[in-house]
Protein backbone atom coordinates (compact mmCIF):
# COMPACT_ATOMS: atom_id res chain seq x y z
CA UNK A 1 0.00 0.00 0.00
CA UNK A 2 1.23 3.29 -0.83
CA UNK A 3 -0.69 5.94 0.65
CA UNK A 4 -0.64 10.23 -0.23
CA UNK A 5 -1.27 12.54 2.52
CA UNK A 6 -2.07 16.00 1.12
CA UNK A 7 -1.01 18.74 3.75
CA UNK A 8 -1.20 22.18 3.64
CA UNK A 9 0.51 24.81 5.73
CA UNK A 10 -1.77 27.39 7.25
CA UNK A 11 -1.29 30.03 9.90
CA UNK A 12 -1.49 28.90 13.61
CA UNK A 13 -4.14 31.84 14.16
CA UNK A 14 -6.49 33.93 11.74
CA UNK A 15 -5.74 37.30 11.99
CA UNK A 16 -4.24 37.54 8.96
CA UNK A 17 -4.15 40.87 7.08
CA UNK A 18 -5.22 41.47 3.14
CA UNK A 19 -2.84 43.27 0.88
CA UNK A 20 -4.11 45.76 -1.78
CA UNK A 21 -3.56 43.27 -4.73
CA UNK A 22 -6.45 40.77 -2.52
CA UNK A 23 -3.36 38.59 -1.52
CA UNK A 24 -3.35 37.25 2.31
CA UNK A 25 -0.17 38.23 4.71
CA UNK A 26 0.54 35.91 7.37
CA UNK A 27 3.74 37.46 8.54
CA UNK A 28 4.63 37.08 11.94
CA UNK A 29 2.00 34.18 12.59
CA UNK A 30 3.54 30.82 13.20
CA UNK A 31 2.92 28.41 10.36
CA UNK A 32 1.27 25.34 11.36
CA UNK A 33 -0.01 21.99 9.62
CA UNK A 34 -3.57 22.33 9.12
CA UNK A 35 -5.64 20.94 11.93
CA UNK A 36 -7.53 18.07 10.15
CA UNK A 37 -4.41 17.30 8.12
CA UNK A 38 -2.67 15.90 11.42
CA UNK A 39 -5.75 13.01 11.45
CA UNK A 40 -5.06 12.28 7.92
CA UNK A 41 -1.42 11.74 8.45
CA UNK A 42 -1.81 9.88 11.99
CA UNK A 43 -4.77 7.62 9.99
CA UNK A 44 -2.36 7.09 6.85
CA UNK A 45 0.66 6.07 9.50
CA UNK A 46 -1.56 3.83 11.08
CA UNK A 47 -2.57 1.58 8.12
CA UNK A 48 0.53 1.74 6.09
CA UNK A 49 1.64 -0.05 9.22
CA UNK A 50 -1.11 -2.72 9.27
CA UNK A 51 -0.35 -2.84 5.95
CA UNK A 52 3.30 -2.85 5.44
CA UNK A 53 2.60 0.20 3.12
CA UNK A 54 4.29 3.44 3.12
CA UNK A 55 3.33 7.06 3.22
CA UNK A 56 4.34 9.90 1.03
CA UNK A 57 3.26 13.55 2.19
CA UNK A 58 2.74 16.28 -0.69
CA UNK A 59 2.29 19.77 -0.33
CA UNK A 60 1.55 22.45 -2.25
CA UNK A 61 2.86 26.03 -1.04
CA UNK A 62 6.36 28.09 -0.60
CA UNK A 63 9.41 27.57 0.52
CA UNK A 64 9.02 27.42 4.04
CA UNK A 65 6.23 24.21 3.77
CA UNK A 66 9.01 22.20 3.79
CA UNK A 67 8.69 22.86 7.80
CA UNK A 68 5.09 21.12 8.15
CA UNK A 69 6.35 18.26 5.40
CA UNK A 70 9.38 17.73 8.44
CA UNK A 71 7.21 17.40 10.78
CA UNK A 72 5.13 14.73 9.17
CA UNK A 73 8.13 12.86 8.29
CA UNK A 74 8.90 12.89 12.01
CA UNK A 75 5.29 11.47 13.15
CA UNK A 76 6.62 8.67 10.47
CA UNK A 77 6.13 9.78 6.99
CA UNK A 78 8.54 7.75 4.58
CA UNK A 79 8.94 10.59 2.08
CA UNK A 80 7.97 14.20 1.42
CA UNK A 81 7.48 16.05 -2.03
CA UNK A 82 6.88 19.69 -2.11
CA UNK A 83 5.21 21.47 -5.34
CA UNK A 84 6.30 25.23 -5.48
CA UNK A 85 6.44 27.16 -8.27
CA UNK A 86 6.36 31.03 -8.64
CA UNK A 87 3.24 30.84 -10.63
CA UNK A 88 1.02 28.72 -8.10
CA UNK A 89 0.82 31.66 -5.55
CA UNK A 90 -2.70 32.60 -5.74
CA UNK A 91 -3.93 29.02 -7.20
CA UNK A 92 -7.34 28.27 -5.93
CA UNK A 93 -8.47 24.71 -4.27
CA UNK A 94 -9.64 23.53 -7.69
CA UNK A 95 -6.31 24.48 -9.89
CA UNK A 96 -4.53 23.19 -6.47
CA UNK A 97 -6.04 19.97 -6.86
CA UNK A 98 -5.00 19.77 -10.32
CA UNK A 99 -1.34 20.33 -9.97
CA UNK A 100 -1.14 17.47 -6.44
CA UNK A 101 -3.56 15.18 -8.91
CA UNK A 102 -0.57 15.17 -11.78
CA UNK A 103 1.59 14.75 -8.90
CA UNK A 104 0.66 11.45 -7.82
CA UNK A 105 -0.08 9.94 -11.18
CA UNK A 106 3.85 11.28 -11.39
CA UNK A 107 4.38 9.08 -8.56
CA UNK A 108 2.39 5.63 -10.14
CA UNK A 109 2.00 3.70 -7.83
CA UNK A 110 -0.12 5.23 -5.17
CA UNK A 111 -3.21 3.32 -4.16
CA UNK A 112 -5.04 6.19 -1.39
CA UNK A 113 -4.93 9.62 -0.63
CA UNK A 114 -5.55 11.39 2.67
CA UNK A 115 -6.88 14.46 3.11
CA UNK A 116 -8.24 17.01 5.56
CA UNK A 117 -11.78 17.86 5.19
CA UNK A 118 -11.31 21.67 5.22
CA UNK A 119 -8.31 23.52 5.88
CA UNK A 120 -8.81 26.44 8.33
CA UNK A 121 -7.30 29.45 6.23
CA UNK A 122 -9.19 29.25 2.95
CA UNK A 123 -12.24 26.67 4.77
CA UNK A 124 -13.30 25.63 1.35
CA UNK A 125 -13.18 22.06 1.71
CA UNK A 126 -12.99 21.49 -2.13
CA UNK A 127 -9.81 20.00 -2.75
CA UNK A 128 -10.65 16.31 -1.82
CA UNK A 129 -13.50 16.09 -4.00
CA UNK A 130 -11.53 17.88 -6.67
CA UNK A 131 -8.35 15.66 -6.42
CA UNK A 132 -10.95 12.53 -6.50
CA UNK A 133 -12.26 13.31 -9.87
CA UNK A 134 -9.08 14.22 -11.31
CA UNK A 135 -7.40 11.15 -10.66
CA UNK A 136 -10.70 9.57 -11.65
CA UNK A 137 -10.93 7.65 -8.07
CA UNK A 138 -13.44 7.34 -6.08
CA UNK A 139 -14.35 10.00 -2.55
CA UNK A 140 -15.35 9.10 0.92
CA UNK A 141 -15.21 12.58 2.41
CA UNK A 142 -15.92 13.63 6.69
CA UNK A 143 -14.64 9.93 7.21
CA UNK A 144 -14.75 9.58 10.98
CA UNK A 145 -13.38 5.60 11.33
CA UNK A 146 -11.80 3.29 9.20
CA UNK A 147 -12.86 0.13 9.75
CA UNK A 148 -11.18 -1.71 7.31
CA UNK A 149 -8.43 -0.42 4.58
CA UNK A 150 -6.48 -3.42 2.72
CA UNK A 151 -4.88 -2.72 -0.82
CA UNK A 152 -8.44 -4.09 -2.47
CA UNK A 153 -10.85 -2.53 -0.18
CA UNK A 154 -11.76 0.26 2.32
CA UNK A 155 -14.75 0.50 4.72
CA UNK A 156 -15.59 3.39 6.60
CA UNK A 157 -18.08 5.73 8.94
CA UNK A 158 -18.95 9.45 7.24
CA UNK A 159 -20.26 11.45 9.37
CA UNK A 160 -22.72 14.07 8.45
CA UNK A 161 -24.82 16.56 10.21
CA UNK A 162 -27.35 14.20 11.67
CA UNK A 163 -26.30 10.60 10.42
CA UNK A 164 -23.52 8.15 10.62
CA UNK A 165 -23.10 6.84 7.00
CA UNK A 166 -21.30 3.17 6.69
CA UNK A 167 -19.98 3.24 2.97
CA UNK A 168 -17.50 0.86 1.48
CA UNK A 169 -15.17 1.21 -1.68
CA UNK A 170 -12.75 0.11 -3.52
CA UNK A 171 -9.19 1.26 -3.90
CA UNK A 172 -7.86 3.55 -5.33
CA UNK A 173 -9.87 6.08 -3.28
CA UNK A 174 -9.84 9.43 -1.66
CA UNK A 175 -10.62 10.14 1.65
CA UNK A 176 -11.28 13.39 3.65
CA UNK A 177 -10.76 13.06 7.32
CA UNK A 178 -12.55 15.02 10.17
CA UNK A 179 -11.49 15.60 13.59
CA UNK A 180 -11.02 13.38 16.09
CA UNK A 181 -10.95 10.43 13.60
CA UNK A 182 -7.90 9.23 15.67
CA UNK A 183 -5.02 10.77 18.21
CA UNK A 184 -2.76 12.41 16.27
CA UNK A 185 1.15 11.32 17.23
CA UNK A 186 3.77 13.49 18.92
CA UNK A 187 7.26 13.21 17.04
CA UNK A 188 9.91 12.52 19.29
CA UNK A 189 12.88 15.05 19.39
CA UNK A 190 15.16 11.68 18.46
CA UNK A 191 12.93 11.95 15.61
CA UNK A 192 12.82 15.21 14.65
CA UNK A 193 16.74 15.48 14.39
CA UNK A 194 16.58 12.62 12.49
CA UNK A 195 14.70 13.90 9.82
CA UNK A 196 15.92 16.95 9.74
CA UNK A 197 18.36 16.00 7.25
CA UNK A 198 15.96 14.56 5.14
CA UNK A 199 16.32 15.62 1.33
CA UNK A 200 12.72 16.98 0.24
CA UNK A 201 12.65 17.30 -3.52
CA UNK A 202 10.45 20.46 -4.94
CA UNK A 203 8.75 19.99 -8.37
CA UNK A 204 7.75 22.34 -10.32
CA UNK A 205 4.75 23.17 -13.18
CA UNK A 206 6.73 22.31 -15.76
CA UNK A 207 8.03 18.68 -13.62
CA UNK A 208 4.39 17.79 -13.52
CA UNK A 209 3.98 18.55 -17.72
CA UNK A 210 1.43 21.64 -16.58
CA UNK A 211 1.25 25.51 -17.38
CA UNK A 212 -0.20 27.91 -15.15
CA UNK A 213 -3.09 28.95 -17.65
CA UNK A 214 -4.27 25.14 -17.54
CA UNK A 215 -5.07 25.93 -13.81
CA UNK A 216 -7.16 29.09 -12.70
CA UNK A 217 -9.59 31.61 -13.61
CA UNK A 218 -12.60 29.89 -12.78
CA UNK A 219 -13.17 31.60 -9.55
CA UNK A 220 -11.69 35.37 -9.11
CA UNK A 221 -11.32 37.14 -6.12
CA UNK A 222 -12.81 40.22 -6.77
CA UNK A 223 -12.50 41.56 -3.23
CA UNK A 224 -10.90 41.19 0.35
CA UNK A 225 -11.98 42.82 3.09
CA UNK A 226 -11.95 42.62 6.60
CA UNK A 227 -15.56 41.60 8.03
CA UNK A 228 -17.90 44.41 8.88
CA UNK A 229 -18.16 45.76 12.84
CA UNK A 230 -20.97 44.25 14.62
CA UNK A 231 -23.29 46.75 15.54
CA UNK A 232 -22.01 48.34 19.33
CA UNK A 233 -24.21 46.57 21.75
CA UNK A 234 -25.39 47.28 25.19
CA UNK A 235 -24.87 46.23 28.68
CA UNK A 236 -27.40 45.65 30.54
CA UNK A 237 -27.23 47.13 34.16
CA UNK A 238 -29.50 47.05 37.34
CA UNK A 239 -28.89 43.93 39.39
CA UNK A 240 -29.76 40.61 37.99
CA UNK A 241 -33.33 40.55 38.11
CA UNK A 242 -33.78 43.93 36.24
CA UNK A 243 -30.80 42.82 33.60
CA UNK A 244 -32.67 39.41 32.79
CA UNK A 245 -36.19 41.12 32.81
CA UNK A 246 -34.33 43.96 30.39
CA UNK A 247 -33.01 41.49 28.23
CA UNK A 248 -36.00 38.86 27.98
CA UNK A 249 -38.27 42.15 26.94
CA UNK A 250 -35.65 42.70 24.13
CA UNK A 251 -35.25 39.74 22.99
CA UNK A 252 -39.63 39.60 22.85
CA UNK A 253 -39.11 42.81 20.85
CA UNK A 254 -37.33 42.05 18.22
CA UNK A 255 -39.34 38.78 17.54
CA UNK A 256 -36.84 36.44 18.30
CA UNK A 257 -38.83 34.67 21.19
CA UNK B 1 -28.90 32.90 -25.04
CA UNK B 2 -30.79 32.32 -21.40
CA UNK B 3 -30.33 28.80 -20.52
CA UNK B 4 -32.22 29.71 -16.30
CA UNK B 5 -30.59 30.08 -12.94
CA UNK B 6 -31.27 26.08 -11.15
CA UNK B 7 -32.16 25.42 -7.57
CA UNK B 8 -31.28 21.64 -6.95
CA UNK B 9 -34.22 20.57 -4.64
CA UNK B 10 -32.58 19.23 -2.02
CA UNK B 11 -35.21 16.57 -0.25
CA UNK B 12 -35.45 14.04 2.72
CA UNK B 13 -38.40 11.22 3.17
CA UNK B 14 -40.42 12.82 0.08
CA UNK B 15 -40.41 16.68 1.67
CA UNK B 16 -38.48 19.35 0.37
CA UNK B 17 -35.56 20.80 2.47
CA UNK B 18 -36.21 24.20 4.17
CA UNK B 19 -33.17 25.49 2.50
CA UNK B 20 -34.54 24.28 -1.10
CA UNK B 21 -37.26 26.85 -0.33
CA UNK B 22 -34.99 29.44 0.47
CA UNK B 23 -32.94 29.24 -2.59
CA UNK B 24 -35.65 29.36 -4.99
CA UNK B 25 -36.01 32.73 -3.36
CA UNK B 26 -32.94 33.86 -3.92
CA UNK B 27 -33.04 31.87 -7.09
CA UNK B 28 -35.56 34.32 -8.23
CA UNK B 29 -33.93 36.94 -6.99
CA UNK B 30 -30.60 35.91 -9.62
CA UNK B 31 -32.99 35.11 -12.08
CA UNK B 32 -34.73 38.43 -12.52
CA UNK B 33 -31.72 40.22 -12.11
CA UNK B 34 -30.00 38.13 -15.02
CA UNK B 35 -33.15 38.12 -17.52
CA UNK B 36 -33.40 34.37 -16.89
CA UNK B 37 -36.01 32.12 -15.80
CA UNK B 38 -36.31 30.12 -12.30
CA UNK B 39 -35.93 26.21 -12.60
CA UNK B 40 -35.26 23.42 -10.13
CA UNK B 41 -33.23 20.26 -10.72
CA UNK B 42 -34.80 16.92 -8.96
CA UNK B 43 -32.15 14.01 -8.62
CA UNK B 44 -33.65 10.76 -6.78
CA UNK B 45 -36.21 8.01 -7.06
CA UNK B 46 -39.88 7.95 -7.49
CA UNK B 47 -39.67 11.39 -7.20
CA UNK B 48 -42.78 12.34 -8.81
CA UNK B 49 -44.01 14.22 -5.28
CA UNK B 50 -41.24 16.44 -5.78
CA UNK B 51 -42.05 18.22 -8.82
CA UNK B 52 -45.20 19.74 -7.44
CA UNK B 53 -43.62 20.49 -4.08
CA UNK B 54 -40.73 22.39 -5.96
CA UNK B 55 -43.38 24.16 -8.30
CA UNK B 56 -45.11 25.08 -5.41
CA UNK B 57 -42.16 26.91 -3.87
CA UNK B 58 -41.80 28.71 -6.99
CA UNK B 59 -39.61 26.59 -9.48
CA UNK B 60 -40.97 26.99 -12.95
CA UNK B 61 -39.00 24.71 -15.13
CA UNK B 62 -38.60 21.05 -13.11
CA UNK B 63 -35.73 19.58 -14.60
CA UNK B 64 -35.58 15.65 -13.16
CA UNK B 65 -33.99 12.58 -13.39
CA UNK B 66 -35.80 9.92 -11.62
CA UNK B 67 -33.67 6.63 -11.15
CA UNK B 68 -33.37 3.89 -8.70
CA UNK B 69 -29.68 4.19 -8.57
CA UNK B 70 -30.55 7.82 -6.76
CA UNK B 71 -32.43 5.89 -4.25
CA UNK B 72 -29.12 7.05 -1.67
CA UNK B 73 -27.21 9.97 -2.30
CA UNK B 74 -23.69 8.70 -3.94
CA UNK B 75 -21.07 11.11 -5.07
CA UNK B 76 -21.07 9.14 -8.33
CA UNK B 77 -24.72 8.82 -8.96
CA UNK B 78 -25.44 12.34 -7.81
CA UNK B 79 -22.42 13.71 -10.28
CA UNK B 80 -23.31 11.71 -13.25
CA UNK B 81 -27.11 12.55 -12.92
CA UNK B 82 -26.58 16.14 -12.91
CA UNK B 83 -23.91 16.11 -15.67
CA UNK B 84 -25.92 15.03 -17.41
CA UNK B 85 -28.94 17.57 -16.96
CA UNK B 86 -26.33 20.42 -16.97
CA UNK B 87 -25.00 18.78 -20.53
CA UNK B 88 -28.72 18.44 -22.40
CA UNK B 89 -29.81 22.20 -21.03
CA UNK B 90 -27.10 24.30 -20.06
CA UNK B 91 -27.83 26.76 -17.20
CA UNK B 92 -26.31 29.58 -16.47
CA UNK B 93 -26.47 29.07 -12.12
CA UNK B 94 -26.54 26.56 -9.92
CA UNK B 95 -26.99 26.60 -6.57
CA UNK B 96 -27.28 23.60 -3.78
CA UNK B 97 -27.18 24.23 0.01
CA UNK B 98 -24.35 23.83 1.96
CA UNK B 99 -24.88 20.48 4.05
CA UNK B 100 -21.62 18.37 4.08
CA UNK B 101 -23.20 15.73 1.83
CA UNK B 102 -24.05 19.17 -0.79
CA UNK B 103 -20.39 19.73 -0.62
CA UNK B 104 -19.28 16.94 -1.49
CA UNK B 105 -21.29 16.74 -4.53
CA UNK B 106 -20.35 19.84 -5.46
CA UNK B 107 -16.94 19.68 -4.90
CA UNK B 108 -16.47 17.11 -7.04
CA UNK B 109 -19.64 17.97 -9.88
CA UNK B 110 -17.47 21.79 -10.27
CA UNK B 111 -14.19 19.50 -10.91
CA UNK B 112 -16.33 16.91 -13.28
CA UNK B 113 -17.47 19.93 -15.27
CA UNK B 114 -14.25 22.21 -15.30
CA UNK B 115 -16.35 25.09 -13.87
CA UNK B 116 -16.51 27.56 -10.87
CA UNK B 117 -17.90 26.81 -7.60
CA UNK B 118 -18.08 29.31 -4.85
CA UNK B 119 -18.70 27.09 -1.63
CA UNK B 120 -20.47 27.71 1.57
CA UNK B 121 -21.64 31.75 0.97
CA UNK B 122 -22.98 33.87 3.21
CA UNK B 123 -24.11 35.89 0.28
CA UNK B 124 -24.75 36.19 -3.82
CA UNK B 125 -26.41 38.85 -5.91
CA UNK B 126 -26.09 40.12 -8.98
CA UNK B 127 -23.64 43.27 -9.34
CA UNK B 128 -23.08 45.26 -12.35
CA UNK B 129 -24.95 42.39 -14.80
CA UNK B 130 -22.54 39.45 -13.06
CA UNK B 131 -22.94 36.78 -10.28
CA UNK B 132 -21.01 37.94 -7.44
CA UNK B 133 -21.10 35.69 -4.51
CA UNK B 134 -19.67 36.48 -0.80
CA UNK B 135 -18.28 34.07 1.59
CA UNK B 136 -16.20 34.54 4.98
CA UNK B 137 -12.75 32.98 5.26
CA UNK B 138 -9.90 32.49 7.81
CA UNK B 139 -12.16 31.92 10.63
CA UNK B 140 -13.85 34.75 9.78
CA UNK B 141 -11.27 37.50 9.94
CA UNK B 142 -11.22 37.76 5.90
CA UNK B 143 -14.73 38.55 3.53
CA UNK B 144 -13.81 37.27 0.30
CA UNK B 145 -16.56 38.79 -2.95
CA UNK B 146 -15.82 36.03 -5.89
CA UNK B 147 -16.79 36.36 -9.21
CA UNK B 148 -16.76 33.73 -11.93
CA UNK B 149 -15.02 32.91 -15.41
CA UNK B 150 -16.54 32.24 -18.36
CA UNK B 151 -17.03 28.18 -17.45
CA UNK B 152 -21.23 27.52 -16.75
CA UNK B 153 -22.68 27.00 -14.73
CA UNK B 154 -21.66 28.69 -12.20
CA UNK B 155 -22.16 26.70 -8.96
CA UNK B 156 -22.76 28.02 -5.72
CA UNK B 157 -23.53 26.31 -2.41
CA UNK B 158 -25.22 28.52 0.15
CA UNK B 159 -25.86 29.16 4.27
CA UNK B 160 -28.72 28.59 5.58
CA UNK B 161 -31.23 32.02 6.24
CA UNK B 162 -29.38 33.83 2.45
CA UNK B 163 -32.58 33.57 1.09
CA UNK B 164 -36.33 33.96 1.55
CA UNK B 165 -39.05 31.57 0.60
CA UNK B 166 -41.15 32.81 -1.80
CA UNK B 167 -44.97 33.47 -1.35
CA UNK B 168 -45.71 32.51 -5.64
CA UNK B 169 -45.62 29.22 -6.85
CA UNK B 170 -43.87 29.06 -10.55
CA UNK B 171 -45.28 27.65 -13.95
CA UNK B 172 -43.74 26.00 -16.64
CA UNK B 173 -42.64 22.12 -17.77
CA UNK B 174 -41.12 19.03 -16.26
CA UNK B 175 -38.59 17.99 -18.54
CA UNK B 176 -36.86 14.73 -17.65
CA UNK B 177 -33.60 13.39 -18.22
CA UNK B 178 -32.61 10.00 -18.48
CA UNK B 179 -29.82 8.34 -15.72
CA UNK B 180 -26.53 7.70 -18.32
CA UNK B 181 -24.75 4.58 -17.63
CA UNK B 182 -22.73 5.15 -14.40
CA UNK B 183 -20.46 2.89 -12.67
CA UNK B 184 -21.30 4.03 -8.39
CA UNK B 185 -17.89 3.17 -6.82
CA UNK B 186 -18.92 3.19 -3.03
CA UNK B 187 -21.88 1.28 -1.69
CA UNK B 188 -23.74 2.86 1.37
CA UNK B 189 -24.25 -0.32 3.52
CA UNK B 190 -25.92 1.72 6.51
CA UNK B 191 -26.94 4.48 7.89
CA UNK B 192 -27.97 5.46 11.18
CA UNK B 193 -28.92 8.66 13.33
CA UNK B 194 -26.04 9.76 15.08
CA UNK B 195 -26.59 9.36 18.60
CA UNK B 196 -26.06 12.65 20.77
CA UNK B 197 -26.05 14.85 16.93
CA UNK B 198 -26.99 17.75 16.83
CA UNK B 199 -27.95 20.33 13.91
CA UNK B 200 -26.44 23.49 15.25
CA UNK B 201 -26.27 24.79 11.22
CA UNK B 202 -29.90 24.62 11.24
CA UNK B 203 -30.83 25.74 14.69
CA UNK B 204 -32.42 29.38 15.31
CA UNK B 205 -31.41 29.78 19.11
CA UNK B 206 -28.39 28.00 20.04
CA UNK B 207 -27.40 28.77 23.79
CA UNK B 208 -23.19 28.01 24.62
CA UNK B 209 -21.43 27.20 27.63
CA UNK B 210 -17.69 27.70 27.79
CA UNK B 211 -14.84 27.10 31.01
CA UNK B 212 -17.04 29.70 32.83
CA UNK B 213 -19.77 27.13 33.60
CA UNK B 214 -17.35 25.67 35.99
CA UNK B 215 -18.30 22.13 35.54
CA UNK B 216 -19.90 19.73 33.36
CA UNK B 217 -22.71 19.03 35.79
CA UNK B 218 -23.35 22.97 36.08
CA UNK B 219 -23.51 22.73 32.28
CA UNK B 220 -26.00 20.41 32.10
CA UNK B 221 -27.99 21.56 34.65
CA UNK B 222 -28.23 25.42 33.41
CA UNK B 223 -27.45 25.18 29.29
CA UNK B 224 -29.51 22.68 27.89
CA UNK B 225 -33.11 23.88 29.97
CA UNK B 226 -32.32 27.58 29.11
CA UNK B 227 -31.91 26.58 25.31
CA UNK B 228 -35.15 24.20 25.34
CA UNK B 229 -37.48 27.16 26.76
CA UNK B 230 -35.91 29.67 24.25
CA UNK B 231 -36.91 27.00 21.79
CA UNK B 232 -33.29 26.23 20.60
CA UNK B 233 -30.42 23.84 21.07
CA UNK B 234 -27.33 24.24 23.20
CA UNK B 235 -23.66 24.56 22.12
CA UNK B 236 -20.09 24.78 23.39
CA UNK B 237 -16.54 26.47 23.12
CA UNK B 238 -13.51 23.84 22.43
CA UNK B 239 -12.26 24.52 25.87
CA UNK B 240 -14.81 22.42 27.57
CA UNK B 241 -15.36 20.00 24.51
CA UNK B 242 -11.55 19.32 24.54
CA UNK B 243 -11.89 18.65 28.60
CA UNK B 244 -14.46 15.75 27.58
CA UNK B 245 -17.90 17.52 29.29
CA UNK B 246 -19.71 18.05 26.21
CA UNK B 247 -19.17 15.94 22.50
CA UNK B 248 -17.42 17.18 19.69
CA UNK B 249 -20.76 17.45 17.78
CA UNK B 250 -21.58 20.65 19.72
CA UNK B 251 -18.09 22.53 19.32
CA UNK B 252 -18.90 25.78 18.01
CA UNK B 253 -15.72 27.72 16.46
CA UNK B 254 -12.97 27.70 13.50
CA UNK B 255 -12.34 24.06 14.35
CA UNK B 256 -15.81 23.36 15.03
CA UNK B 257 -19.52 24.29 13.50
CA UNK B 258 -19.90 27.49 11.98
CA UNK B 259 -22.97 28.92 13.01
CA UNK B 260 -25.58 31.65 12.02
CA UNK B 261 -28.77 31.43 13.89
CA UNK B 262 -31.10 34.17 14.69
CA UNK B 263 -29.97 34.15 19.21
CA UNK B 264 -26.53 33.03 20.10
CA UNK B 265 -25.99 33.50 23.83
CA UNK B 266 -22.15 32.87 24.92
CA UNK B 267 -22.30 32.05 28.73
CA UNK B 268 -18.91 31.71 30.53
CA UNK B 269 -16.94 31.76 27.03
CA UNK B 270 -14.25 34.58 26.80
CA UNK B 271 -14.83 34.89 22.98
CA UNK B 272 -11.16 33.80 21.54
CA UNK B 273 -10.77 34.61 18.27
CA UNK B 274 -11.62 31.30 17.09
CA UNK B 275 -14.34 30.98 18.36
CA UNK B 276 -15.91 34.58 17.22
CA UNK B 277 -15.02 32.32 14.00
CA UNK B 278 -17.75 30.08 14.66
CA UNK B 279 -20.63 32.39 15.69
CA UNK B 280 -20.07 36.21 14.60
CA UNK B 281 -22.39 36.80 11.96
CA UNK B 282 -25.08 35.50 14.29
CA UNK B 283 -28.49 37.93 14.11
CA UNK B 284 -28.24 38.56 18.19
CA UNK B 285 -25.78 38.10 20.21
CA UNK B 286 -26.35 37.84 24.26
CA UNK B 287 -23.10 37.35 26.50
CA UNK B 288 -22.68 36.45 29.80
CA UNK B 289 -20.03 37.11 31.53
CA UNK B 290 -18.25 37.83 35.35
CA UNK B 291 -15.14 39.89 33.32
CA UNK B 292 -16.35 42.86 31.77
CA UNK B 293 -13.00 42.93 29.71
CA UNK B 294 -14.01 39.81 28.31
CA UNK B 295 -13.67 40.15 24.43
CA UNK B 296 -16.91 38.24 23.66
CA UNK B 297 -18.72 41.57 24.52
CA UNK B 298 -17.19 43.39 21.63
CA UNK B 299 -19.16 41.47 19.70
CA UNK B 300 -22.67 41.31 21.51
CA UNK B 301 -25.86 42.73 21.22
CA UNK B 302 -26.92 42.62 24.45
CA UNK B 303 -24.12 41.99 27.34
CA UNK B 304 -24.48 40.98 30.99
CA UNK B 305 -21.91 41.12 33.28
CA UNK B 306 -22.45 38.41 36.05
CA UNK B 307 -21.79 35.13 36.95
CA UNK B 308 -23.52 32.19 35.24
CA UNK B 309 -24.91 30.91 38.52
CA UNK B 310 -27.34 33.77 39.24
CA UNK B 311 -27.96 35.00 35.55
CA UNK B 312 -29.04 31.69 33.94
CA UNK B 313 -31.44 30.24 36.24
CA UNK B 314 -33.19 34.09 36.76
CA UNK B 315 -33.12 33.90 32.76
CA UNK B 316 -34.84 30.26 32.23
CA UNK B 317 -37.44 31.56 34.95
CA UNK B 318 -37.97 34.82 33.29
CA UNK B 319 -38.71 33.49 29.78
CA UNK B 320 -41.05 30.55 30.80
CA UNK B 321 -43.11 33.01 32.67
CA UNK B 322 -42.83 34.95 29.59
CA UNK B 323 -43.49 31.91 27.19
CA UNK B 324 -45.20 29.56 29.11
CA UNK B 325 -42.75 26.97 27.67
C1 LIG C 1 -6.07 26.02 16.08
C2 LIG C 1 -7.08 26.36 17.15
C3 LIG C 1 -8.42 26.12 16.90
C4 LIG C 1 -9.39 26.44 17.88
N1 LIG C 1 -10.72 26.20 17.58
C5 LIG C 1 -11.66 26.56 18.49
C6 LIG C 1 -13.05 26.38 18.21
O1 LIG C 1 -13.44 25.85 17.16
N2 LIG C 1 -13.95 26.78 19.13
C7 LIG C 1 -13.59 27.35 20.33
O2 LIG C 1 -14.48 27.68 21.11
N3 LIG C 1 -12.29 27.51 20.62
C8 LIG C 1 -11.31 27.12 19.74
N4 LIG C 1 -10.00 27.27 20.08
C9 LIG C 1 -9.67 27.60 21.48
C10 LIG C 1 -9.78 29.06 21.82
O3 LIG C 1 -8.54 29.68 21.53
C11 LIG C 1 -10.07 29.22 23.34
O4 LIG C 1 -9.07 28.56 24.08
C12 LIG C 1 -11.44 28.70 23.78
O5 LIG C 1 -12.46 29.17 22.93
C13 LIG C 1 -11.72 29.15 25.20
O6 LIG C 1 -12.90 28.59 25.68
P1 LIG C 1 -13.74 29.29 26.82
O7 LIG C 1 -14.12 30.66 26.39
O8 LIG C 1 -14.83 28.37 27.21
O9 LIG C 1 -12.72 29.33 28.05
P2 LIG C 1 -11.89 30.53 28.68
O10 LIG C 1 -11.12 31.26 27.67
O11 LIG C 1 -11.18 29.94 29.82
O12 LIG C 1 -13.00 31.54 29.19
C14 LIG C 1 -13.85 31.31 30.27
C15 LIG C 1 -14.65 32.57 30.47
O13 LIG C 1 -15.63 32.36 31.47
C16 LIG C 1 -15.71 33.49 32.31
N5 LIG C 1 -16.22 33.01 33.62
C17 LIG C 1 -15.58 32.24 34.52
N6 LIG C 1 -16.40 31.96 35.53
C18 LIG C 1 -17.58 32.55 35.27
C19 LIG C 1 -18.81 32.61 35.96
N7 LIG C 1 -19.02 31.97 37.11
N8 LIG C 1 -19.81 33.33 35.39
C20 LIG C 1 -19.63 33.99 34.23
N9 LIG C 1 -18.49 33.95 33.53
C21 LIG C 1 -17.46 33.22 34.05
C22 LIG C 1 -14.31 34.04 32.36
O14 LIG C 1 -14.36 35.42 32.66
C23 LIG C 1 -13.81 33.77 30.94
O15 LIG C 1 -14.06 34.86 30.10
C24 LIG C 1 -9.01 26.97 19.13
C25 LIG C 1 -7.66 27.20 19.38
C26 LIG C 1 -6.70 26.91 18.41
C27 LIG C 1 -5.25 27.20 18.71
N1 LIG D 1 -1.84 23.52 -1.09
C1 LIG D 1 -2.16 22.30 -0.65
N2 LIG D 1 -1.23 21.33 -0.58
C2 LIG D 1 -1.54 20.09 -0.13
N3 LIG D 1 -2.77 19.77 0.30
C3 LIG D 1 -3.75 20.69 0.25
C4 LIG D 1 -3.50 22.01 -0.24
N4 LIG D 1 -4.65 22.71 -0.17
C5 LIG D 1 -5.58 21.88 0.35
N5 LIG D 1 -5.05 20.66 0.61
C6 LIG D 1 -5.73 19.48 1.18
O1 LIG D 1 -7.13 19.66 1.04
C7 LIG D 1 -7.77 19.74 2.31
C8 LIG D 1 -8.94 20.68 2.25
O2 LIG D 1 -8.53 21.99 1.94
P1 LIG D 1 -9.52 23.11 1.39
O3 LIG D 1 -10.19 22.55 0.19
O4 LIG D 1 -8.66 24.28 1.11
O5 LIG D 1 -10.51 23.40 2.48
C9 LIG D 1 -6.65 20.08 3.27
O6 LIG D 1 -6.98 19.62 4.57
C10 LIG D 1 -5.46 19.34 2.66
O7 LIG D 1 -5.48 17.96 2.98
Amino acid sequence: MHAVVCVKQVPEQNSVKINSDTTIDASGITPIINLFDEYAIEEALQWAEKNDGKVTVISLGPDDATDSLKKALAMGANEAILINDDSLGQVGAQGAAKVVAAAIQKLGDVNIVFCGKQSTDDETGQFGPALARFLGWPQLTYVFKVHELTDSQIVVDRALEDTLETVEASLPVVITAVKDLNEPRYPSLLKIRKVSKQPIPTWTLSDLGLSADSLGGTINIAKRTPPPPRPSGEILSGDVQTQVKELVQKLIESQIL
Amino acid sequence: MAHGVWVLIEHKNGEIAPITKELLGKGKELADGLGQSLAGLVLGSNVSGLVEQARAAGAGNVYVVDDAALASYTTDGYVAAAKAAIEAHQPEVLLTGSSLQMRDFTGALAAELGTGLAPDVTGVSIEGGAVQAVRPSHGANVINALTFGSERPMIVSVRRQVGQPLDAAGSGETINVAMPQTEIRTKVRNVEQRTGAVNLADAMVIVSGGRGMGSPENYEKLIPELARVLGGTHGASRAIVDAGWVPYERQVGQTGKTVAPKLYMACGISGAIQHLAGMRSSNTIVAINKDPEAPIFKVATYGIVGDVNDVLPALTEEVKAKTGR
